[in-house]
């Protein structure tokens, strides 16, 4: 035989596409820590994952940590003397004030599935958390009048307290905050209407 | 190799739309044409189409390595110089390839020769895959045709077959212009048979791709590290984000060395290379001093698609010429091979048959038939389906 087997459809068609779409995400395991000795005494992970991911955590910290131009609106959202000056400085070379981390969360490796509670592997030394994991190991915050929840740099609770929890990868994904251009490709679109042959 | 009347399917334009086929009319003109179908004899398909297509896709390939080395070739080309060493790359990290179709003419007797390659964006690929296939599922299951016919069409098993083997990047993101519902409908039938081989698809139109550092990011910031564009290459490297091509580290279906063979002035390079190939014809690039163009010869555009900015002079001085926007790059001159002429008798009209044959990987993989009043194929040229009957 010529031809194919089969020839089937499964995103196409308008029904699967719904559900595709409407269906929503899975929630996925992570888990919070204050910090690395804490994470190693939950006996959860391994000394060294500890350690990697605080370090994964601390490294995106001030690139995706809310930013003041002056220190007071910066503990008026977060606390007296719970601000610390960022690295980066406005373009007149004032400071740049951000929330100390609280504490940070990481995520669960996708391909070691399961409960939490289970293993986790080595992250990626820096940037938006661990390669596979789909919860992105990142740093977590306090605000002021709320000590007791740690939320993601983009104001997102995500715990009450330490230890394994669940939720949708697409509520904490970290925003680095770096200049996006867009619209750099497509730009020949409007002179000529077909692109395929 | 025959063109067949047949009564069309009484739903199938219900059943196009049900499952994205959103263009089968274009402008109120059929794009897709169940009137008539074409039949080919087994050895037709296998001697005449199915074996010089592996032949014609090998000796392209044995081109490309050559071809990356040569300031001469790479300058014939229009290849900008900035993309060489990119190119050069790309061909020896052997970053994979998924497909590209060839044009051919071929009248059911003696060797098909080629037209052009299309090895960067090929459309109608739903239409071959997909719906073609299905139509003669249809008509078996009607009477309408013998359970022993068949179909020179292993596209979809041999795309799906691809994405499990590539090892893409994950996430694998697809992109094409926003606007355009034809690419767009390629490009979802393209994520479909991605989706069924486990590859994590993500669609983003080409206008909102971004740019951090020099990286590529969807709409959320988060790195695009493998993405299939329905874009040409001799675009991209022509915008704004030209330069983050290079620098980034995303890999690019189809890869930039491809960038050289959906180029018109390969058809020049093979023809030098394998001269009175009985697949090809003479075709060379046109330099300043190259004469007017004479009877029997067709002048295309390097870069240009469906057909646009093609003049042809027939063997008895009649020209025609297609309009379009590609006129800002060079020209390769073809001999004429015109294209076979059949009855169209649900329209009472002479039509032209040109043939598209398919290739995925390396491997050949099924044919499309375009059919036009004219000699020159554009994108408004009616789709028609085939089947293999002896």
């Amino acid at each position: 035989m010529k031809r194919s087997k089969k020839a089937a459809l499964v995103l196409m068609v308008p029904v699967a596409t719904l559900l595709l779409a409407g269906c929503g995400e899975e929630r996925e395991q992570a888990m919070v820590f204050t910090d690395p000795s804490e994470c190693s005494a939950a006996a959860l992970n391994s000394a060294a994952q500890c350690e990697a991911d605080y370090v994964a955590a601390q490294t995106l910290h001030p690139q995706v940590a809310p930013k003041y131009l002056n220190k007071e609106e910066c503990e008026t959202d977060f606390g007296a003397g719970q601000c610390e000056t960022a690295p980066q400085q406005t373009t007149s070379g004032g400071s740049v004030f951000m929330p100390m981390m609280m504490g940070y969360m990481m995520g669960q490796m996708l391909n070691r599935g399961g409960a939490a509670g289970g293993n986790f592997q080595q992250p990626a030394a820096a940037g938006a958390g661990a390669a596979g994991s789909k919860i992105p190991t990142q740093p977590l915050y306090k605000s002021r009048d709320d000590r007791g929840t740690f939320r993601t740099a983009t104001n997102t609770p995500v715990a009450g307290g330490i230890g394994p929890i669940s939720l949708k990868p697409s509520q904490v994904k970290p925003q680095v905050g770096q200049v996006v251009r867009r619209g750099g490709f497509g730009q020949q679109a409007a002179a000529r209407n077909s692109f395929g042959g | 190799m025959k063109r067949i009347s047949v009564a069309e399917r009484a739903n199938w334009r219900a059943y196009a739309e049900e499952v994205g086929f959103n263009f089968h009319t274009f402008d109120g003109e059929p794009y897709w044409d169940e009137t008539a179908y074409y039949q080919f004899s087994l050895q037709q398909i296998e001697e005449d189409l199915e074996a010089p297509t592996e032949e014609l896709h090998q000796m392209t390939m044995d081109m490309v390595g050559d071809i990356t080395r040569s300031e001469e070739m790479l300058t014939q080309l229009n290849i900008p110089r900035d993309f060489w060493s990119y190119i050069w790359n790309s061909w020896n990290k052997g970053e994979p390839h998924l497909y590209g179709r060839f044009d051919l003419v071929y009248d059911g007797t003696g060797p098909a020769k080629l037209l052009e390659l299309n090895y960067d964006t090929p459309t109608s690929l739903f239409e071959t895959g997909f719906f073609q296939w299905v139509w003669l599922e249809d008509q078996i299951k009607n009477g309408v045709l013998p359970e022993r016919a068949d179909q020179f069409n292993s596209l979809h098993d041999k795309i799906e077959q691809a994405f499990a083997q590539l090892k893409l990047p994950q996430p694998f993101y697809f992109t094409s212009v926003r606007d355009n519902i034809e690419d767009r409908g390629t490009v979802n039938y393209l994520m479909d048979m991605a989706a069924q081989a486990g590859v994590d698809v993500r669609y983003i139109a080409l206008e909102d791709i971004g740019e951090v550092g020099e990286q590529f990011v969807d709409l959320d910031n988060q790195a695009i590290k493998g993405l299939f564009k329905l874009y040409p290459w001799e675009f991209m490297v022509q915008e704004d984000f030209a330069r983050t091509i290079t620098a980034a580290n995303t890999q690019m279906l189809e890869p930039a060395w491809k960038m050289l063979l959906s180029n018109k002035g390969i058809l020049s390079l093979l023809w030098n290379r394998y001269p009175n190939h009985p697949n090809l014809l003479p075709a060379f690039f046109e330099t300043a001093t190259s004469e007017p163009l004479g009877a029997g010869w067709v002048r295309k555009p390097l870069f240009s698609r469906e057909g646009a900015n093609v003049d042809l002079i027939t063997s008895s001085g009649e020209k025609i010429s297609a309009p379009g926007p590609y006129t800002d790059g060079g020209y390769v001159r073809q001999a004429l091979h015109a294209l076979p002429k059949y009855r169209d008798e649900y329209r009472n009209a002479d039509t032209y048959a040109m043939l598209g044959s398919w290739v995925v990987g390396d491997s050949a993989a099924g044919i499309c038939i375009r059919e036009d009043e004219s000699l020159i194929t554009k994108d408004t040229s009616r789709f028609l389906p085939h089947i293999i009957l002896d």
